[in-house]
C-alpha cells in the first residue's frame, strides 16, 4: 500500500495508537500482570523471588482462610444485589416504558424527563438520602428522620442488601425505561395485528410475537444494569461498609487502601473478566436486536393505547415513582442541610449555618460549606480536571474517529477502535486499580503520578474514551469523504482541510463529545475514589470524605451542588446537542 | 485545455481480489468532452477519481499534456491539491458550514488571490450560474439544482483546464436536467476546457459528450462518438448496454432452428452475407419496420411474419411486442400501429441496422 507522505493521516493514527496503548492498554495489562507476579511486600510470604510468576495471590484471594471475607461473600453479595436490582428495575421500569411509549398518558413529555432524573445524578446521592431518612443507632453520627420521628428502623432495612439493591434499581431503572420503551416504539403493531388476524389470542400474541422481539432489548438492559452494579462503589460504600457488608467493589477498595497490591489486582481482574463477559453478551444481543429493527422499521405503525379510566391511576403511579426515585430523596437531602437535627420541623431547628455559618461548635469544618476553602478547591478541581479530561477525550475521540475512518492501513483502524473501547469492559474501580499499577511509579515518559492531579485527569480521560471515540467514529462516518475531497480538489492541504473543513463541520459533534463525558465525569466516584488525595479532591471524593468524618449536613450540601451541576449540564446538552441521554446509555 | 493520457492503468484492492481496473489505456484530447459510460461497478468512477488523484492506481501512468502526474513504475504521485483540476461530486459535497459565497471563494482564498480580483471572479461566476442572489445562504437552504450550480461555480471559479464531473445530471429532475445539460455545453464551448464525466445513464452520455468511452468490468469496450456507439457498437456488450429498450438478440447457433432464425438466415442471404462468421445478430427495436405487405413486397425486403402480443403506448411512440412462433421480438413504432393483439403483421429491417457479432461477441464488419 502506497502511503502519501504529504498526508499525515497514517502518522496521526499511529501516534494515537501509541498514546492509547500507553494510557489504556498498558495499565490493564500491568494490572493483570500484577495478579500473577510476586510483589516486594510478599517475597517472604510467597517464598518466591521478586517479580516471579506466582499463583500466590490467586490462591490467597480464592482459596485461603480469608478468601471467604475477601472474595466469596462480596461476590455473593454482588450477585444478589445485582439480581435484585435487575428484577426491581424491570418491575418499575417496564410498565413506565410502556406507559411512555405506547399510551396516551397525560404529561408524557414531562414524565419522560422527570423519570430519568435518577440516572442524571450520582447513584450514591440516593444512598446518602437513604441514610438521612432511615439510619439507626448501629452507626454513629446524627439521627435520621425516622429516629427523630420516634421510629427505629431495623438494621436489615437501614443498611445492607435491601437498600443497596433498591437504590441501584431505582438509579438504573431509566435503562429499562429507555431501552424497553425504544424497542416498544419501534415495534410495529401490524405484527401483532397480523397474528391476531390469523386467529391468535392476545396471550399467544404476547408469548409468540411480542416477547421474542422484545427479548434482546430486555436482556440488553439487564446485562447493562449488571455491568454497572458490578462497578458501582459509592452506594455499597455508604450503605454496606459501615455494617461490614461488602461487595466486590468495596472489597477491592479495601484491598487497595490496605496496600495489598496482589490481592487487589486479582479482585480487579475478576471484576474485569465478569464485566467483559456481560458486555460481550450485551453486544451479541444488541446485534440480534438490530437484525429485528430492519424488519420492523419499514412502514411501521405504532398504535397508542388509550388509558381511559386507568388514566388517573397511571398518572398517580408514575408520579409516585418519580417521588420515590427522585423527589423525596432530593427534598430530604436539601432539607437536612438546613436542619440541626434531621427531621425535626421546629422553627428554631432550621438554620443556614451549614451553608454560610461561621464559628460552628465542631472540631473541624467550623464554618458553612460555602465559606470553606476545601469545598471551593474541590469544585475548582472538578471543573478544571474533569473539564480538561473531557475536552481531551472529546478532541482525541474526534481524531480517533478520523483515523479509524480514514486510515489507509487496516490494523490502525481496528487497533484504535478496540483499544479505545477497552475501558468499557473495565468497571471504574478496577480501572482505577489499573491506573495505580501503572502510575504509582515512574513510567517513562511520565514521572510517578500518584498524588498529582494528572493521574485523575488521565484516568478520567481514558475512562471516557469508549464514548468519545464512538461518537467521533460515527460523526466522521456520517461526514463521509466528500467534503474533504472537495477541499483537496480546490487545493487545500491536510492541515488546512482539518482547520477549515473537518473541524468546523464537526463542531456540534465535538461539543457533545466534550459535554457528555464532562457530566459523566463529574458525577463519577468509583474511578476517582482511590486516585484522589486530599489536595486533589473532586466534589465526589470530598463529599465521601465528609461522609467518613460524619459531617452529614455538609456532605449533603456538597452532593446537592453536584446534583445541580450534573442536572443542569444534562439539560444543557439535551438542549444544544441533538444527543440525548439514551445515546449515552448504549455507549457508557 | 489539456490532454490526458491514461497508460496501462490498473487498480486492484489486494492480492486474490480481481482487479477493479485492468490495463486501461485512453487518450483524451484537448477540449474533448468525454463520457465514461458503464453499469455501476464497472470502474468508471474509480478511473475518474484516479485522474483527480483521490485514488492511487496500482499500475500504469497518467499524463497531462505529456507530463506524468501519476506513474507507478517511477513512483510519481501528484497530490490532488496540486493537480489544479475541477471536480464536481455526485452529491455536490458543498461544505455545510460555509455560505454559498464562502464555498465558491474558498479555492481563490487558498491561492491568496487579491481580494478585489477574488470578489470579481466570484461575482462573475455566481452571476453566470444564476446563484448570486443566494450568496449569503447556506447549502442546506438551497434546492438540489441550485446546490449543483454552487458546486459548478466553486469549480469554475478556479478556471481549471480539466473538469471532472461525477454523474452530473443524475440527481436532477427532467426539467433541470435539460437546463443543466445546456449549461454544461455552454461552459464547454466558452472555456474550451477538457471535460471528463462518468455516468451509468446513456441519455446523459449521448446528450452531453462529444466522445463516449464505454466500460465494463474495469475494461474499455469502445471509444467513439455518440453516433458511433449507437450505430456501430464494437461488441455485444456495447450493443446491449446502449439503447433505451434492449436490443433484440438472435443467437445463430441455437440448438434447434426456429422460425426467427430462419428469417434471419433469409435476411443474411438477402443482403449477401451468408458466408459471414456470425454467431449472433442484434436488431434495435426502433430499427424494426412494421406493416402489412403484399407477398412480393415482403419478399423484396425479406420481411418476416409475426403475431402481435401487445401494443404499449409510451407517449409519442409505441412498444410493439411480437411473437414469431414462440420467440419474443420487440419493435418501437413511431406511429400508432392501431392493431389488436393476435393480428399478424410483417416486420423487416434495413441492412445498416443489422448488427452482427462473431464468436467472441465482437462486431462483424459488413
Amino acid at each position: 500500500m502506497r502511503v502519501n507522505s504529504a498526508d499525515p493521516t497514517l502518522l496521526l493514527g499511529l501516534l494515537l495508537l501509541a498514546v492509547f496503548a500507553y494510557l489504556i492498554l498498558a495499565p490493564v495489562v500491568l494490572l493483570l500482570a500484577d495478579a500473577i507476579t510476586v510483589h516486594f511486600a510478599d517475597v517472604a510470604r510467597s517464598k518466591q523471588p521478586l517479580g516471579e510468576f506466582t499463583f500466590y495471590y490467586l490462591r490467597r484471594v480464592l482459596f485461603s482462610p480469608i478468601s471467604r471475607d475477601l472474595f466469596w461473600w462480596p461476590l455473593a453479595n454482588t450477585a444478589i444485589i445485582s439480581a435484585a436490582a435487575i428484577i426491581i428495575a424491570f418491575l418499575v421500569g417496564a410498565p413506565i416504558g410502556w406507559l411512555l411509549s405506547r399510551t396516551d398518558l397525560i404529561g408524557k413529555k414531562w414524565f419522560s424527563t422527570a423519570l430519568l432524573v435518577p440516572y442524571m445524578l450520582p447513584s450514591w446521592t440516593f444512598a446518602l438520602a437513604w441514610l438521612t431518612l432511615f439510619k439507626n443507632r448501629t452507626t454513629g453520627g446524627l439521627p435520621s428522620w425516622m429516629e427523630t420521628f420516634g421510629f427505629t428502623p431495623p438494621d436489615w432495612f437501614a443498611y445492607g442488601a435491601l437498600p443497596i439493591a433498591l437504590i441501584l434499581a431505582l438509579h438504573y431503572a431509566p435503562f429499562v425505561i429507555l431501552l424497553f420503551g425504544n424497542a416498544l416504539k419501534q415495534f410495529d403493531t401490524q405484527l401483532e395485528d397480523a397474528a391476531r388476524s390469523l386467529g391468535a389470542r392476545p396471550t399467544v400474541v404476547a408469548r409468540k410475537i411480542i416477547l421474542p422481539l422484545m427479548l434482546p432489548a430486555l436482556v440488553s438492559a439487564a446485562t447493562l444494569i449488571f455491568a454497572k452494579c458490578l462497578g458501582d462503589f459509592g452506594v455499597a460504600y455508604v450503605l454496606g461498609v459501615p455494617v461490614g457488608f461488602d461487595v466486590l467493589a468495596t472489597s477491592l477498595f479495601r484491598a487497595i487502601s490496605t496496600s495489598q497490591a496482589g490481592a487487589s489486582a486479582v479482585l480487579a481482574g475478576v471484576i474485569v473478566v465478569i464485566g467483559t463477559i456481560s458486555v460481550i453478551i450485551d453486544m451479541r444481543l444488541l446485534k440480534e436486536a438490530k437484525r429485528f429493527v430492519t424488519i420492523g422499521s419499514k412502514g411501521a405503525m405504532v398504535r397508542q393505547t388509550p388509558l381511559g379510566k386507568w388514566q388517573v391511576p397511571a398518572v398517580v403511579w408514575a408520579f409516585a415513582m418519580f417521588a420515590i426515585s427522585a423527589g423525596i430523596p432530593l427534598i430530604a437531602l436539601a432539607l437536612t442541610t438546613v436542619m440541626r437535627v434531621p427531621g425535626s420541623f421546629n422553627l428554631d431547628n432550621f438554620t443556614f449555618d451549614y451553608w454560610i455559618g461561621t464559628d460552628l461548635g465542631t472540631t473541624a469544618l467550623r464554618q458553612g460549606i460555602l465559606l470553606t476553602g476545601e469545598f471551593w478547591l474541590a469544585l475548582w478541581n472538578t471543573v478544571w480536571m474533569v473539564g480538561l479530561a473531557a475536552t481531551g477525550a472529546g478532541v482525541l475521540g474526534l481524531l480517533v474517529g478520523y483515523s479509524v475512518v480514514r486510515s489507509p492501513v487496516r490494523f490502525v483502524s481496528v487497533g484504535l477502535r478496540q483499544i479505545t473501547f477497552l475501558p468499557y469492559l473495565v468497571p471504574g474501580i478496577a480501572f482505577a486499580a489499573a491506573y495505580l499499577s501503572m502510575f504509582a511509579v515512574a513510567r517513562p515518559p511520565l514521572p510517578a503520578l500518584y498524588g498529582t492531579p494528572f493521574i485523575l485527569v488521565l484516568a478520567i480521560l481514558a475512562d471516557q474514551m469508549p464514548f468519545a471515540s464512538r461518537a467521533g467514529i460515527s460523526s466522521m462516518m456520517q461526514l463521509g469523504r466528500d467534503p474533504e475531497e472537495a477541499g483537496q480538489i480546490v487545493g487545500a492541504g491536510w492541515f488546512r482541510r482539518m482547520r477549515s473543513i473537518v473541524l468546523p463541520i464537526q463542531r456540534g459533534a465535538l461539543v457533545s463529545a466534550i459535554l457528555l463525558p464532562f457530566i459523566s465525569g463529574i458525577k463519577g466516584l468509583s474511578l476517582v475514589v482511590v486516585l484522589a488525595v486530599p489536595g486533589t479532591d473532586l466534589l465526589t471524593t470530598y463529599a465521601i470524605r465528609l461522609v467518613d468524618y460524619g459531617y452529614s449536613q455538609a456532605a449533603n450540601a456538597v452532593v446537592l451542588m453536584l446534583c445541580v451541576v450534573a442536572f443542569t449540564g444534562t439539560m444543557v446538552v439535551q438542549k444544544i446537542g441533538k444527543s440525548n441521554l439514551s445515546d449515552g446509555i448504549g455507549a457508557k | 485545455m489539456s490532454s490526458i493520457t491514461l497508460e496501462n492503468i490498473g487498480k486492484s484492492y489486494g492480492r486474490g481480489i480481481p482487479a477493479a481496473i485492468g490495463n486501461l489505456s485512453m487518450e483524451i484530447g484537448k477540449s474533448e468532452f468525454l463520457c465514461l459510460l458503464g453499469p455501476s461497478g464497472c470502474g468508471k468512477t474509480t478511473t475518474l477519481r484516479m485522474i483527480a488523484g483521490l485514488e492511487h492506481p496500482t499500475d500504469g501512468r497518467i499524463l497531462v499534456d505529456g507530463k506524468p502526474i501519476v506513474s507507478v513504475p517511477e513512483g510519481i504521485f501528484t497530490v490532488p491539491e496540486k493537480r489544479n483540476m475541477g471536480l464536481v461530486f455526485q452529491n455536490y459535497a458543498l461544505w455545510p458550514h460555509m455560505t454559498i459565497r464562502q464555498n465558491v471563494e474558498f479555492g481563490l482564498k487558498l491561492r491568496k488571490i487579491a481580494t478585489a480580483e477574488c470578489d470579481a471572479t466570484v461575482d462573475r461566476v455566481m452571476t453566470k450560474l444564476g446563484i448570486a442572489k443566494y450568496a449569503n445562504r447556506y447549502p442546506a437552504q438551497l434546492s438540489g439544482g441550485q446546490q449543483q450550480r454552487v458546486a459548478l461555480a466553486r469549480m469554475l471559479a478556479l478556471n481549471p483546464s480539466i473538469i471532472l464531473l461525477d454523474e452530473p445530471l443524475s440527481n436532477l429532475d427532467a426539467k433541470l436536467r435539460l437546463e443543466m445539460r445546456a449549461e454544461l455545453k455552454r461552459i464547454h464551448a466558452e472555456a474550451g476546457s477538457t471535460i471528463v464525466f462518468v455516468t451509468h445513464d446513456q441519455w446523459e452520455a449521448m446528450t452531453l459528450a462529444t466522445t463516449i468511452a464505454v466500460m465494463s468490468e474495469g475494461e474499455l469496450q469502445q471509444v467513439g462518438t455518440p453516433d458511433d456507439i449507437y450505430e456501430r457498437p464494437a461488441n455485444r456488450f456495447v450493443a446491449e448496454f446502449v439503447g433505451s429498450l434492449p436490443i433484440n438478440i438472435i443467437e445463430m447457433h441455437a440448438e434447434q432452428s426456429s422460425p426467427l432464425l430462419g428469417w434471419l438466415n433469409t435476411l443474411l442471404a438477402h443482403f449477401g452475407l451468408s458466408g459471414a462468421p456470425v454467431a449472433s445478430a442484434g436488431i434495435r427495436p426502433e430499427a424494426v419496420r412494421l406493416g402489412a405487405l403484399a407477398d412480393d413486397q415482403a419478399a423484396q425486403c425479406a420481411a418476416g411474419r409475426a403475431a402481435i402480443v401487445d401494443v404499449v403506448p409510451t407517449g409519442g411512440s409505441w412498444i410493439v411486442e411480437l411473437d414469431v412462433d414462440g420467440s419474443r421480438f420487440f419493435a418501437i413504432a413511431t406511429e400508432n400501429p392501431r392493431r389488436a393483439a393476435g393480428e399478424i403483421i410483417h416486420f423487416w429491417v434495413e441492412r445498416q441496422h443489422l448488427h452482427l457479432f462473431d464468436q467472441e461477441k465482437k462486431r462483424v464488419a459488413l
